[in-house]
């Protein structure tokens, strides 16, 4: 299973685990990001900073810390 | 009449509030800016009702402070209507929250704001059939334009005089999660029926969820009794779904929201248009951060060249009527001594603060409204992380460069306490407006953009050390970064002009009568030959740090007002060039000691209601401690540069 870190950018990926802390899976699944969304990974940022995701037409960033405990698919 | 406005952060509720209200919530293209509630009378077709903006909200869980202040105030508050502000191209996520509102039992209205923008998504919702679906009245608007917020408030006023009969639809979650609420629904209901003052089904599915704050809600009534019940419960869904709990719940609320959508939305070919390729230049893992340098020296640039061009002009000016002044009166009369200083602090205001802080705040609007700091965020939060803290701990930070008392209220929405006390004290050490002020008029003017370009430099450089030492001093991990980057949006001339000006208006209600007033005390002051004593007091600080003596009394009285200082310092040394009698290593130190001491007392007041006395006093020793110590640093240093 990979991490959404693993994931190069312009993929589009379904989550399948949130794994870790019920405040970041809260807080994720209140932007409408859960278990099953499917999402586009659009960048990976520099000197290990945080990710840029698509969902809904909407972007989020999301730091490594948090990502690393996203687990999905690629489709 | 009580009207609450909720919505997810940066859909659009302030906005609406403000075209409404007049300017008077502070709004921005950034995610969590209001933090407080503003509250405001306006007439509706000649009913007087009472307007309450709430902070935006994900969802009526409570993972920060915010959060869970937003039910109790919607619960305890009385409203007879809740209207529910969406931004139509985040439909799907926004329902997530609608959900939750309609499982408090207020009456509810939808206003599908910018329906322009979900048009550009390829977005186009069917919100009559929205309507009929959650059965609660929808109206679009464009609020940033006006557009349907006139017909958005009829609706309202409709709506709690019951002539509309829409009634509120149940949205039921699947059967088996559903008979699970229902018991500890019963429950809840059996136990406290009286006492309860949450509606019980929302309860329910809040201690289903595990949610801290009603956990705590339910145990001060009935003590833990019940909390086994309510685990064993937990675990059933756990069981039923295989994922945990609060998963569980949000999920079918997901599933509910994505029906929803599904049966309204018709999805078209987004227009993949500037705004995309825009970002992948902005947010370039290179480009990125020299376009960040070139928006603040760009900035920086501009804020001078304006500023420094008018207060040429109007310091000119002031000085001529000061020298007509000495016409007419006796120079060493009392009479005279009152006037030129009141004068003083008048032209002050007008000359010296007004020529920086216009074209700075105008700067900063269009840079918060066009969408731009949280890409500064985006491209910051591997910084930040260095200093142990995530890019959503920038937000307060970056609101200081304005003023520092929305940016410490704006620390609420990190889910830390230790993440809130570091980004609040850092944030209160950021120079805010009236602290720019004083760097433009005094460095910038005399010295040259150069080094006031410094100061803010090194600024950053403390600032960033001073967080990494205080998260050295409480180490816990940091929850990562989530925020949602939003889209680039074109400032409205209307809205800038406003804020601007809303902003303005505070420095000349609050911050120059006490500019006029403190002249007119220093005035008084050396007219009794006191401020020879205050002096005298603060000598040992300022022969440490190379200042001349009569500076003294200006550090005291820029606690109240930052720019206070720098309009004091030249009443005190007696003149508006003041390069004649401060030298280059002076101006720099006096400006360092300006930017970095004590905070000024409103800026007190609300660190020690958002952190306690404790903090509010340690912030206060630590910048003292650091403003001497720079200052003594550039009084050594500027002797071999100048």
């Amino acid at each position: 299973m990979k991490s959404l870190l693993d994931i190069r950018a312009n993929t589009q990926v379904k989550i399948v685990s949130i794994s870790g802390g019920k405040n970041a899976r809260r807080t994720l699944g209140q932007m409408g990001i859960g278990i099953g969304s499917i999402i586009r990974l659009k960048r990976n940022a520099p000197f290990a900073g945080p990710l840029l995701i698509e969902i809904h037409g909407s972007s989020v960033a999301i730091g490594r810390g948090v990502a690393v405990k996203i687990l999905v698919e690629e489709i | 009449m009580k009207i609450a406005l909720i919505g997810q952060p940066n859909a659009g509720k302030s906005t609406l509030f403000n075209s409404v209200a007049g300017y008077k919530s502070a709004t921005s293209n950034l995610p969590g800016t209001t933090v407080r509630y503003t509250e405001s009378r306006v007439r509706l077709n000649g009913h007087v009702c009472q307007l309450v903006d709430f902070p935006g909200t994900y969802s009526l869980s409570s993972s920060n402070e915010a959060e869970a202040e937003v039910t109790r105030y919607l619960l305890k508050g009385e409203f007879d209507l809740i209207i529910n502000i969406i931004d139509a191209s985040q439909l799907g996520r926004s329902l997530l929250l609608t959900l939750e509102l309609m499982e408090l039992g207020v009456p509810l209205v939808i206003g599908l704001n910018m329906i322009d923008e979900a048009g550009r998504k390829g977005i186009t919702i069917n919100h009559e059939r929205l309507g009929e679906i959650l059965g609660i009245p929808v109206q679009t608007t464009v609020a940033s334009k006006n557009l349907g917020v006139r017909d958005l408030f009829i609706l309202a006023k409709k709506v709690i005089d019951g002539r509309l009969g829409s009634e509120i639809k149940k949205m039921s979650y699947q059967k088996d999660v559903e008979k699970i609420i229902a018991e500890l629904e019963g429950i809840l209901t059996q136990k406290f029926s009286v006492s309860l003052t949450y509606p019980s089904r929302f309860l329910a599915m809040k201690m289903l969820e595990d949610d801290g704050f009603y956990k705590d809600v339910v145990i001060s009534l009935n003590g833990d009794l019940l909390s086994p019940k309510i685990t064993e419960l937990q675990n059933r869904l756990v069981k039923l779904r295989g994922k945990p709990q609060d998963s569980v719940l949000l999920l079918e609320r997901s599933a509910l929201a994505m029906d929803t959508y599904s049966q309204v939305v018709t999805l078209g070919a987004p227009q993949h248009d500037w705004r995309e390729r825009l970002d992948s230049v902005v947010m370039h893992k290179v480009a990125g951060y020299f376009i960040l340098l070139a928006v603040l020296l760009g900035f920086f640039y501009a804020v001078f060249e304006v500023g420094a061009l008018l207060e040429g002009y109007l310091i000119e000016g002031f000085d001529s009527v000061t020298g007509l002044l000495s016409g007419y009166f006796n120079t060493t009369s009392f009479i005279f001594h009152l006037t030129q200083s009141a004068i003083w602090g008048i032209s002050g205001g007008v000359a010296i603060v007004l020529p920086y802080l216009v074209p700075f705040l105008i700067g900063l609007t269009l840079l918060e409204d066009a969408g731009y700091l949280p890409r500064v965020a985006f491209l910051m939060d591997a910084f930040m992380h260095r200093i142990g803290l995530h890019g959503t701990s920038i937000v307060p930070a970056v609101l200081g460069y304005g003023c520092n008392v929305p940016a410490v209220m704006a620390t609420r929405i990190l889910p830390s306490r230790r993440d809130k006390i570091i980004a609040a004290v850092i944030s209160s050490m950021v120079p805010c407006s009236a602290r720019s002020v004083v760097i433009f008029g005094l460095v910038a003017f005399y010295l040259g953009p150069l080094w006031a370009f410094g100061i803010y430099v090194f600024n950053i450089v403390v600032v960033a050390t001073s967080g990494k030492v205080l998260s050295l001093l409480m180490p816990e991990v940091s929850p990562g970064m989530i925020m949602e980057i939003p889209p680039y949006r074109w400032p409205s001339f209307q809205v800038i002009r406003k804020k601007t000006w809303f902003r303005i208006k505070e420095f000349i209600v609050v911050a120059w009568p006490i500019l006029i007033v403190g002249s007119v005390v220093l005035g008084l002051l050396e007219y009794f030959r006191l401020d020879a004593w205050i002096n005298a007091g603060l000598s040992p600080l300022t022969s440490f740090i190379g200042l001349p003596a009569v500076v003294g009394t200006t550090l005291i009285f820029g606690v109240l007002r930052k720019e206070l200082a720098l309009i004091m310092l030249t009443q005190a040394i007696g003149t508006t060039s003041v390069l004649t009698v401060m030298s280059a290593t002076q101006i720099l130190t006096f400006t360092v000691f300006i930017t970095f001491y004590i905070p000024c007392v409103a800026t007190m007041a609300v660190l020690a209601k958002e952190l306690g006395r404790k903090w509010m006093t340690m912030v206060i020793f630590l910048t003292l401690f650091l403003a001497t110590f720079f200052s003594y640093m550039v009084h050594l240093g500027g002797a071999h540069i100048f």
